[in-house]
């Protein structure tokens, strides 16, 4: 039996996009018949433009490359009011270079490597500038965290999986407190890709592979992890049940996956409360604004259940001035003030007057941070579900 | 290739090979895994080897000589890592893999990959090793051996080549 059904093909009528996901290594044409009867009947179907998305199409051989794209090439001859987009992905490696000479044969079909439009605030959060925050942020929230993930269900020897992990900082935490046996972590960002191989060879840390790829079409395999984390992320995207998603796939049954989220408009402080509130509440206007939701936090829970996972599990912790340095807690703040009284504000095209009393709230909550009485707040869900049996 | 770093190496009769089509996927993927996971992007970097090891893999497959002993073989050269298979050969096949060798020299071997690519009719029997060579920039050698054996071995630099 030579027939290996390891791909998964469908038809969105809505937004006609043709989906083609999973391993396509046909030996010959008989074996992806459906397949190429379902892509003729969808080309059939659709008007203006045909989405060819082969996003999660991680493995491809010439056999049905050719099936595909000459079933393309004959619509797209007989069919001139007709676009094709062949929408790809730069964590496969290979695929936009294998499509590409297609867009160069056919004047009505173009190759897209989708990646950016997942994302659309995140390219604020994701670069270089950002890293330090980051690192600053890690340090304060893992006081709490390394008291909180045993009760999650993490272990010693446990296969673990860190989706958008950032600069890697938190995995190189985990690994020292909690000796999984390994860690996979994953992340969009290059740039901190670089940083936390970086990082992870000057502590000597050799068990955590950092990979490149797209928290909402992994190229990780189902059902692999006991304990998936994914810190700060799904209130990045205007999507996140989408990341659930997936991190419901890799995550073994009986595993666990753990999320932490903010609710910034709850972030307080003391003297001066008045304006910290409502410049938070502001900054979660900000973020909405950009498809994000920094409010996401206390949704965990739901997100989770609408996901399928079990025992659901929630806690929530502040990250306060008190937790070390209030300066680093200060750090956090100025940073964020940077960012979104910056460069998100002036983007939004921010009047002078709104981005003034903006930054005041910022710099009233680094007040109540290093007053000698004052105290400043910075609340964090974090929620686990488990994978059913 | 002497003097390469050998990583890893499946043998096994071209029979047994040849006897299921899923050995080629199962091999690169299995293959691939192994290899890459001290690359710097592990994942990345074994889904384009696997990519590039079954094409040629799809062409040892259909085409070989009758019995023998058939090995995959992958090793580290510098950046670089080759992959070697080993395969017995009969007349027929040594044509096979002479004309492709030739085909492989051409200036023009971009245009010959992209053209075979959407040939109509029946695909280009050397479409993956050109593929190989032009997508994946591999160094190709075909090399008879005893004249009932053959070593084809491609040599690809991977790290960096989705970017």
């Amino acid at each position: 039996m030579s027939l290996d059904r390891s791909y998964q093909a469908s038809f969105n009528e809505n937004n006609q996009e043709f989906v083609i996901a999973g391993k396509l290594r046909p030996r010959n044409e008989a074996e992806i018949r459906p397949l190429a009867e379902a892509l003729d009947a969808a080309l059939g179907k659709v008007r203006g433009t045909f989405y060819l998305n082969v996003k999660r199409l991680a493995r491809l051989n010439n056999v049905a490359f050719r099936v595909i794209t000459n079933l393309v090439s004959q619509v797209c001859d007989k069919r001139s009011d007709l676009r094709v987009e062949v929408v790809t992905s730069s964590v496969m490696g290979w695929s936009t270079r294998k499509f590409l000479p297609l867009a160069s044969r056919l004047p009505n079909v173009s190759v897209n490597e989708y990646d950016q439009d997942f994302y659309p605030g995140q390219s604020y959060l994701e670069e270089g500038g950002f890293i330090p925050i980051l690192r600053a942020q890690t340090k304060l929230t893992w006081t709490h965290e390394r008291h909180v993930l045993p009760r999650h269900g993490l272990r010693p020897g446990m296969a673990m999986a860190d989706v958008c992990c950032g600069i890697g900082d938190f995995a190189v935490l985990v690994q020292k407190e909690f000796s999984p046996a390994s860690i996979i972590a994953l992340d969009h960002s290059r740039t901190s890709l670089d940083y936390a191989r970086k990082v992870a060879a000057d502590f000597g840390v050799s068990n955590i592979e950092y990979v490149y790829g797209d928290a909402s079409e992994m190229i990780l395999e189902d059902s692999q992890f006991d304990f998936v984390t994914c810190r700060h992320s799904l209130q990045v995207f205007d999507k996140p049940e989408l990341i659930l998603k997936e991190l419901y796939r890799i995550c073994k049954p009986g595993g666990r996956v753990y999320v932490t989220n903010e609710k910034n408009s709850h972030c307080l402080g003391e003297p001066r409360a008045d304006s910290i509130q409502w410049t938070y509440n502001e900054v979660a206007r900000l973020w909405a604004d950009y498809k994000m939701d920094i409010e996401l936090g206390p949704k965990s829970r739901r997100f989770l259940i609408d996901a399928g996972f079990e025992d659901i599990k929630m806690d929530s912790f502040m990250v306060t001035n008190l937790d070390g340095d209030p300066q680093g807690f200060a750090d956090i703040i100025q940073s964020w003030e940077n960012v979104y009284a910056g460069e998100m504000a002036r983007d939004r095209g921010d009047s002078p007057e709104f981005v003034a009393k903006f930054r005041q709230g910022f710099q009233d909550h680094i007040y109540a941070a290093l007053h000698p009485k004052g105290y400043a707040g910075w609340p964090i869900w974090a929620a686990s579900g488990r994978k059913p049996l | 290739m002497s003097g390469n770093r050998p990583l890893v190496e499946i043998s096994m009769g071209i029979e047994a090979f040849a006897s299921e089509w899923l050995h080629c996927d199962r091999i690169s993927s299995y293959l691939a895994r192994m290899v890459s996971h001290n690359r710097a992007d592990s994942l990345l970097y074994a889904n384009l080897l696997s990519s590039a090891l079954n094409e040629l893999l799809e062409i040892a497959f259909a085409h070989h000589g009758p019995e023998g002993n058939f090995c995959c073989r992958v090793s580290r050269s510098g950046e670089a890592d080759v992959i070697e298979l080993d395969l017995p050969c009969d007349a027929a096949t040594l044509t096979f893999y002479s004309e492709a060798a030739q085909r492989l020299k051409r200036p023009d071997v971009a245009e010959l990959y992209h053209s075979a690519l959407f040939s109509p009719g029946s695909a280009d029997p050397h479409l993956g090793l050109l593929e190989v060579a032009v997508d994946y920039r591999a160094r190709i050698s075909i090399v008879p051996d005893n004249g009932n054996r053959l070593k084809l071995a491609a040599e690809m630099a991977l790290e960096g080549a989705a970017a």
